[in-house]
């Protein structure tokens, strides 16, 4: 029943009155990049579309808010909405180039990274917008500047935002919306076929996906303050974004945030334990070598993996 | 997959849910507390050093670690903090990855550890994530290197607005600015005690936060100083760069009498023998300021190509004897790096908040950043303009470059007079 | 004033630009972007054989090549060998462990879903950058080899001897390739397994050879190309992300599985970038490979050699 997803939502509300600010903001990335991912999720897992391009609607979503906010003074509360359509508007072109020009697969891969790139580049060179020196936010902890004092604030927000991406999620699972994209992702010559307009379809899936990343972008800004273009347009982050509905399992509802769950806090660790005796690296090798056994053992992703799991004991 | 999930399969799904994001919840708390609680009760005062230890920038930020820790030691053998009774200073170390989210969890995460203050994080980019954090939670932050402006400015500015109580944040490190004012000025006495008058210097840079600040205070400094010489073609390359021809092709065809390069190790590998094989007819090779044209591997890899090139930097003063020692010290526990601008910067920094704790004679984050406004030190290994000083906008006024020559192989300073260790070679010989 | 900023206002002198008639500057870059062609060639052959047989996308490429370069580098400064001779050793070394990678890992991802492919080659891209990383450590790193220096002038253009080399070797690596998949049984297999994977089952060839085979091909072609760069690039652990990104843009410019599309889009690719060093800022030169990148991606995906067919 509902009620026990709730217990947990209690748990993570109640949270931060035991934590320390340490653990909340590690709690705040896993919340953060979950919702990334959620918002890739829509795309990337149910309509089977790899995008591995979603750091520009993040960059340009956080670029926006924050010249926004401080040439115009327009409170990123709005700001963020502003980011989301300009983030869509990107997402409508990169959608419609390759869904017009039938590119599947690996060839949509590249263009979404080829997009990307030609974003960052832009903004290394802008200086409208700082360059390569990036753009830094002035920290005054003002809420209607979307900037708060206390971390804790922050930890509700991101929350927020990872409940909101999976309701939407959740809604377009139930919907004739998530049918359509599912069975996209699994046959599209079948759907076409079928008469589908599977081009709609798919357009959509990248308007909302692109949407809710670029608002995630102005969250990205007003609070970590610090906008370079090769770290909120870079392919690292992308693949960040990817890799959480991956491992969790792609086109499920609760794929994201596990995936977000297990890699943010591995990461921390492998970083924290392994990072300190001058092994400088051993970390991320211990990292990848996680993602080789998550690919090899998990494939269909956590979520799917443990719940075959769970209904075979539950079976019994 | 088609399942009809009854009734009792969704609780059981659901409880599955619920108990995976509970006991995820769970296990991170208990993981992330638990060292705090292993940590033991010595009294010692904490500094937090965050640089990045992996990642693009791996290998300055291993410099500075190192110079931090080497500082750290000396302070503690020499007997801690006497205002404190001998407190000693620990470092809690922390790796940035070079990126503004894991810096920022860095810094959380070694504040949570028990760190009175913060040093770091040599890219102006992540030292910029890690400012809410010690305006958040009020630990004094010392910034050791990083160029950017805004770093300090911006807090200034929320102070001086009220929009913050206090300023955390403070840097000794010359800015972005100030590298461009020395590095025109320094320019301009050079050539004119070498009694030559260039007219066409030729900047190129490498297209990164660093190269694109440092090249931009240098055109502003040029257009306000408005000196004898010009600045006729500007090129920058996208970094690291696969392959330098054209650029430098492009420069030699705007007929340079200067070619004034601001580098990182890699490029500068690719930029300097371009140079020579493109038989570029210039009287030298001066930088506005930047890494690749002095450190060990790079004399190593480039050696005669490197002969003669000058670099505006911040230096350590060598004429000062503890810097010969704590040079060799560093070059035997660095296996054979030079105590240079990165290392040179956290060993001072480390310096500098002890006689803050000294002044201080309190680990109140308060009455520390009332000793930072009131610190006048002479202390430090690294050269300069005056003592150690803090300006309404938190930076240090007095920390500027040294103009720097690779002369015999080995970098040295030239100018200014007080600072120069040798005299300059200028123009530089024809091949 | 709201909060925010970029620091100080900067007024930045435009550049003067470069006279456009200057003839001797275009003929230079048109050259040097010619040469250096021959290094994006040799990087991009290994990845596209890979593609082309498996239709498997090698994101650790760029990663094995900067082993490649760091066992020249080992060969250079502990044995004393030469790379444009040590450059066989790191082939064999590469192509162990391209056969280990695909017999151990892709082989069980081969039916997954694309992203577990991606993911897997992600992993090991990881462990390979980071595993130089601890062995290496992060400076930057070149080789130096006698031909270094040397240069050859034709009037008031150069050309760089060490590049030449590449450029040659290039050719004759990637049409020793080619006479490999169409002279020998084992090359003909190969493309069968490609062309139609089912009906070179019913043929009864060993497609798990064939595949651990064709990676380790591959993966020796990127060791080779890595040896012969390693004089003329410097290379670190945090540069294979850069050198898989050049390289995918080759390939898919010149052709996903094409032999002579890998070598051509490798010298098209190098030739754009460097008239773009010219004409536009050189910050701005990969904005033409990727602006390239597009138009072939939305226009001609299988590239401009590559077959109709995906």
């Amino acid at each position: 029943m509902r009620w026990l997803a709730l217990v947990a939502l209690v748990v993570l509300l109640a949270l931060p009155a035991w934590l320390n600010s340490y653990a909340i903001t590690v709690f705040i990335f896993i919340f953060f990049y979950a919702f990334l991912g959620q918002a890739w999720n829509i795309v990337g897992g149910y309509a089977g579309q790899l995008s591995a391009g979603h750091a520009a609607f993040v960059g340009i979503g956080a670029y926006a808010s924050a010249v926004l906010s401080a040439q115009a003074g327009l409170t990123p509360w709005l700001g963020m909405l502003v980011g989301g359509v300009l983030s869509a508007g990107l997402g409508t072109l990169v959608g419609y180039l390759g869904f017009r020009f039938g590119l599947r697969g690996f060839y949509f891969v590249l263009l979404t990274v080829a997009f990307a790139e030609v974003c960052r580049i832009v903004a290394l060179n802008t200086d409208a917008v700082g360059g390569a020196l990036g753009y830094y936010i002035t920290f005054t902890g003002n809420p209607r500047q979307f900037q708060f004092q206390d971390n804790r604030a922050y930890y509700y927000i991101a929350l927020g935002l990872m409940l909101v991406a999976t309701a939407v999620v959740a809604a377009i699972e139930r919907r004739r919306f998530g049918a359509y994209l599912i069975a996209i992702r699994e046959d599209e010559q079948a759907c076409e076929a079928l008469g589908v307009n599977t081009f709609r379809y798919k357009m959509l899936a990248m308007v909302v996906s692109s949407f809710l990343t670029g608002v995630g972008g102005t969250f990205y800004a007003f609070y970590l303050f610090s906008l370079q273009p090769n770290s909120v347009f870079g392919i690292p982050l992308s693949v960040e974004i990817v890799i959480r509905p991956i491992v969790g399992g792609a086109g499920t509802v609760l794929g994201p945030i596990l995936g977000s769950f297990i890699l943010s806090p591995l990461a921390e660790a492998s970083r924290v334990y392994f990072g300190q005796g001058g092994w400088a690296g051993a970390h991320l090798v211990a990292y990848g070598l996680l993602l080789i056994a998550v690919v090899l053992f998990l494939p269909q992703g956590a979520y799917p993996a443990l719940r075959r799991l769970w209904l075979r004991t539950a079976a019994r | 997959m088609s399942d009809r999930p009854g009734p009792s399969r969704m609780h059981r799904r659901t409880f599955l849910q619920a108990s995976a994001k509970a006991a995820g919840a769970a296990a991170g708390a208990a993981a992330l507390g638990f060292p705090a609680v292993l940590r033991a009760q010595v009294p010692t005062f904490k500094v937090g050093a965050v640089h990045p230890i992996t990642g693009p920038l791996a290998e300055p930020g291993q410099a500075c670690r190192l110079g931090a820790q080497m500082a750290a030691d000396a302070i503690n053998s020499a007997g801690g903090i006497k205002s404190l009774n001998g407190m000693k200073i620990d470092l809690i170390l922390g790796d940035t990855q070079t990126k503004p989210d894991v810096g920022r969890t860095e810094a959380e995460r070694v504040i949570n550890q028990g760190a009175q203050m913060l040093m770091g994080s040599f890219d102006s980019g992540t030292t910029q994530a890690m400012v809410p954090v010690a305006q958040q939670r009020r630990v004094p932050f010392l910034v050791d290197i990083a160029a950017a402006d805004p770093i300090t400015a911006n807090v200034a500015k929320a102070v001086k607005e009220g929009q913050q109580k206090t300023q955390y944040v403070y840097r000794n490190f010359p800015t972005g600015s100030s590298f461009g004012k020395k590095a025109v000025q320094y320019f301009t006495e050079v050539f004119q005690e070498a009694k030559v008058s260039p007219k066409r210097v030729v900047l190129m840079y490498c297209n990164d936060l660093f190269g694109q600040n440092n090249a931009k205070g240098f055109q502003a400094a040029h257009a306000a100083a408005k000196p004898s010489w010009d600045i006729v073609e500007v090129i920058p390359w996208p970094e690291p760069p696969q392959d330098l021809s054209t650029e430098v092709s492009r420069a030699k065809a705007a007929r340079p009498d200067i070619i004034a390069p601001i580098t990182r190790p890699a490029s500068a590998q690719l930029l300097l023998p371009e140079i020579r094989k493109q038989r570029l007819d210039i009287m030298g090779i001066v930088g506005p300021g930047s890494p690749g044209l002095y450190e060990a591997g790079q004399l190593a890899t480039l050696k005669e190509d490197l002969e003669y090139v000058m670099s505006s930097l911040p230096w350590a003063n060598f004429k000062n004897p503890r810097t010969q020692k704590v040079a060799e010290d560093y070059q035997k526990r660095s296996g054979g790096k030079t105590f240079d601008t990165n290392s040179g910067y956290s060993y001072d920094g480390i310096l500098l908040i002890a006689d803050i704790l000294e002044r201080a004679k309190s680990t109140d984050p308060d009455a520390i950043v009332e000793a930072i406004h009131k610190t006048n030190w002479s202390g430090g290994l690294m050269q300069y303009a005056g003592p150690v000083t803090f300006n309404e906008l938190g930076d240090n006024p007095n920390a500027v470059t040294t103009m720097i020559q690779i002369l015999g192989g080995k970098p040295v300073a030239v100018w200014p007079r007080e600072a120069a260790v040798q005299k300059f070679v200028f123009p530089r010989p024809k091949a | 004033m709201a909060p925010g900023g970029r620091g100080p206002e900067v007024r930045v002198p435009a550049s003067q630009g470069v006279s456009r008639l200057d003839a001797a500057l275009i003929a230079q870059s048109l050259l040097s972007g010619l040469l250096f062609g021959g290094v994006y060639s040799l990087m991009a052959v290994g990845l596209t054989l890979i593609f082309g047989v498996m239709r498997v996308v090698n994101f650790a490429h760029g990663d094995m090549m900067v082993w490649g370069m760091y066992l020249a580098w080992l060969l250079a400064t502990r044995a004393g060998i030469d790379p444009y001779v040590g450059f066989v050793g790191c082939a064999a070394a590469l192509f162990g462990l391209g056969y280990l990678i695909q017999r151990a890992l892709v082989d069980r991802v081969v039916e997954a879903p694309h992203e577990m492919q991606i993911l897997l080659m992600l992993g090991v891209a990881l462990v390979l950058e980071n595993s130089a990383l601890v062995a290496f450590g992060p400076d930057p790193q070149r080789v130096r080899s006698p031909l270094r220096a040397a240069t050859v002038w034709l009037g008031p253009v150069f050309v760089d001897v060490a590049r030449l080399v590449t450029f040659v070797l290039a050719m004759l690596l990637t049409l020793a390739l080619y006479l490999f998949l169409t002279r020998t049984d084992l090359g003909r297999t190969m493309r069968a397994a490609a062309d139609n994977l089912y009906g070179a089952r019913v043929i009864g060839a060993d497609v798990g050879r064939v595949y651990a085979v064709a990676f380790g091909i591959g993966a020796a072609c990127v060791g080779a190309a890595g040896a012969l760069v390693s004089p003329i690039l410097p290379f670190q652990p945090a540069g294979g992300l850069g050198l898989s990104v050049a390289s995918f843009n080759i390939v898919i410019i010149g052709g996903m599985g094409s032999l002579p599309g890998a070598f051509l889009g490798g010298l098209l690719v190098s030739v754009a970038e460097s008239l773009g060093a010219v004409f536009l800022s050189p910050s701005m030169k990969e904005l033409v490979s990727f602006s390239l990148l597009i138009v072939i991606l939305l226009f001609r995906p299988a590239g401009l050699f590559g077959r109709a067919a995906t």
